[in-house]
């Protein structure tokens, strides 16, 4: 054989071992092929942080691991159940029933730490591996659990934001995840001449909320103190700007941990400050006064004749304590709370306006909140209004709301009459720049005389009240109590109610409108006994925080 | 000539061989390296978003009330004269 004749059966051969090698890995064993080599891989984008108006954080993330076994790769299944389980405890039987041999790839547990990463790494088991992640990390824990909301999984497994800011402003927060495709050898390493693509993630929005994280610690510290001591079934504090209608502190008891929200039902996910419908009672009444002000239906000078309870239909209508004052101006009749008052006020606006002005002031739609979960906004139709309806609705009873819906319309009382759009968020940044979000005017509901007044009123109403609170000295505070009862099965129970305060501070130029609600105290069943009190020791903290000296 | 040419040619061959290694092995450890930094970037990343959580963590209000409550610097501790100044004007 000459010599050329065995270089060429010598690359002949070599030609066939090489055909035979690609006939093995393309056709025979070609799923392997495609995953050993080219490997693609989503990178997980950042979740945006929410921050407090301080920058503050308030829900922020930390490094976790999903920890995955290649079943097909497992020697023993039992020996290897026994070790992950001895780490991370999650029964022996649940553990089996994952590890399916058929089957390249399972997903075993996600959102380890770093120390749990460790000890399983420590197991020196071979079959397993681990992917990168992210989870969230609550610096304050649950103290805005109900604002915040919380991040769990869609049906896919993906990481979705669920009510309050979170559930709003998922889309931001979630950002677009990358991808990187790269060829790689046996070992895991880049192979340089393949395929090396690489679509860098986009990380999720941060959030700066209008909260104060302050405001909201003592809200909370104040609201607990309140429930326990009033025995009450549970309670909101709403603190916000009159004048921007940006929220200072929304905190609602009882709330969920927003670390371990899945030992929770869904009710205690839904944030009664924007999803719970309560009957105002008598802190609707300055909507009514406000308005016949505006209508100019009654004059802050006139004088009504308190002389005894009011009958409309087969109704009677009597004040809270069935006592009667006989000639009282309309500033008393907020003073005094007086049911049969203000149901003459209403007689002097007329059902017409009454309806109107309740559309006007938004209790008909949505306040628009940037929260998820809000109620929406329900009015019955003018036709299906009786005359008792306009009666009893002129001290806050036979009509709902959210707490939200008061602020809204409360604060336009107080501002001039704007009613604002109320908002949590104040700036969204991203690495394209940053988005601020300013004050919404709606539409106007009052004048800025008529808000000048009421205002004086309910200074009036906490100065001359029922009541006497323990009001810091040399501040002017205004508000208005609320007591409503609670309807069930058709009927008002006397014995259960709503206690509300609402009220501002300082008159002149308000900085804080706060709503106080308690449900079903057991102390009493007032909200000047029960919700009052807590207001005014919320408001006393406010006014040294915000540095507001005396008037 | 024809020889020098041939050994031209087995030269050139020789050459472009270790070339080749010399490319390949380079772009192994070129591999090896980004594999590393690839993965130092990842370390990196956790371990300072673990810091940035550790310091938000003692910065937080949970944090200090914790804090207060093991110094018992709590409300039956406070100061009264705070509250009446003549309490402070005795001390």
């Amino acid at each position: 054989m000459t010599k050329p004749r065995i270089l060429l059966l010598s690359f002949l051969i070599l030609y066939l071992l090489i055909i035979a090698k690609l006939f093995h890995l393309q056709i025979l064993n070609s799923a392997s092929t495609d995953t050993t080599y080219l490997k693609t891989n989503r990178i997980p984008p950042e979740r945006g942080k929410i921050y407090d108006r301080n920058s503050q954080p308030l829900a922020v993330n930390k490094p976790s691991f999903l920890l995955y076994a290649e079943p097909k790769k497992i020697p023993s299944v039992d020996e290897f159940v026994s070790k992950i389980d001895s780490v991370l405890q999650l029964g022996v039987a649940s553990l089996s029933a994952k590890i399916d041999k058929t089957k390249d790839w399972v997903a075993i547990k996600g959102g380890l730490d770093k120390e749990q990463k460790q000890k399983l790494l420590d197991l020196g088991l071979k079959a397993i591996g681990f992917e990168d992640g992210y989870q969230r990390y609550y610096p304050e824990s649950s103290l805005s659990a109900h604002l915040l909301g919380f991040v769990g999984k869609d049906f896919q497994g993906e990481d979705v934001g669920y009510f309050g800011v979170e559930g709003y402003y998922n889309r931001d927060l979630a950002g677009l995840p990358g991808i990187i495709k790269s060829d790689r050898d046996i070992l895991g390493r880049p192979i340089l001449i393949g395929t090396q693509q690489k679509l860098d993630p986009e990380n999720g929005r941060d959030l700066y909320l209008t909260i104060d994280k302050s405001v909201q610690e003592m809200a909370k510290r104040k609201l607990q103190a309140g429930i326990e001591s009033y025995q009450a079934k549970e309670g909101c504090v709403l603190i916000t700007n009159p004048e921007t209608l940006e929220i200072l502190a929304l905190t609602c008891l009882p709330d969920f941990d927003v670390d371990r929200y899945y030992l929770f039902s869904e009710e205690f996910f839904k944030n009664p400050a924007i999803s719970n419908l309560y009957e105002p009672g008598s802190t609707f009444k300055p909507f009514i006064m406000a308005s016949a002000l505006e209508e100019k239906r009654v004059h802050p000078d006139d004088f009504y004749d308190e002389t005894g309870p009011v009958r409309i239909g087969e109704y009677t209508i009597k004040t809270w304590n069935n006592k009667y004052e006989g000639k009282i101006s309309m500033t008393r009749i907020l003073e005094k709370s007086s049911n049969v008052g203000i149901v003459h006020v209403a007689n002097r606006l007329g059902g017409k306006n009454i309806y109107s002005y309740l559309r006007k002031f938004g209790f008909a739609d949505l306040s628009g909140i940037d929260l998820q979960g809000e109620a929406p906004g329900y009015l019955r139709d003018e036709s299906a209004w009786y005359p008792i309806d306009y009666a009893t609705v002129s001290f806050g009873q036979g009509i709902a709301l959210t707490p939200i819906k008061m602020m809204r319309a409360f604060a336009s009382l107080i501002n001039g009459g704007k009613l604002l759009k109320p908002y949590v968020v104040q700036r969204i940044n991203s690495l394209a720049g940053s988005k601020t979000i300013q004050p919404k005017i709606e539409r106007r509901t009052i004048s800025a005389k008529t808000s000048e007044i009421i205002k004086k009123m309910l200074l009036s109403a906490v100065e001359n009240g029922e009541v006497r609170w323990a009001k810091p000295k040399g501040y002017e505070i205004a508000g208005k109590t609320g007591t409503a009862q609670i309807p069930i099965q058709g009927h008002y129970d006397p014995t259960k109610t709503v206690a509300s305060f609402i009220g501002f501070a300082p008159v002149s130029r308000p900085k804080f409108l706060a709503l106080v609600i308690l449900r079903e105290p057991q102390s009493s069943p007032w909200g000047s006994e029960t919700a009052g009190p807590l207001f005014f020791d919320i408001a006393k903290e406010l006014l040294v925080y915000y540095n507001i000296a005396p008037e | 000539m024809k020889t020098l040419t041939k050994y031209l040619i087995l030269l050139i061959f020789l050459a472009l061989i270790a070339g080749n290694i010399f490319v390949f092995v380079y772009s192994l450890n070129l591999s090896d390296d980004i594999n590393h930094f690839e993965k130092g970037i990842e370390k990196l990343h956790q371990e300072n978003l673990n810091l940035e959580n550790k310091i938000y963590e003692v910065d937080s209000l949970q944090y200090a009330a914790s804090i207060a409550a093991q110094l018992d610097f709590i409300k039956k501790a406070e100061p009264s004269y705070l509250e009446n100044l003549k309490y402070a004007k005795n001390q």
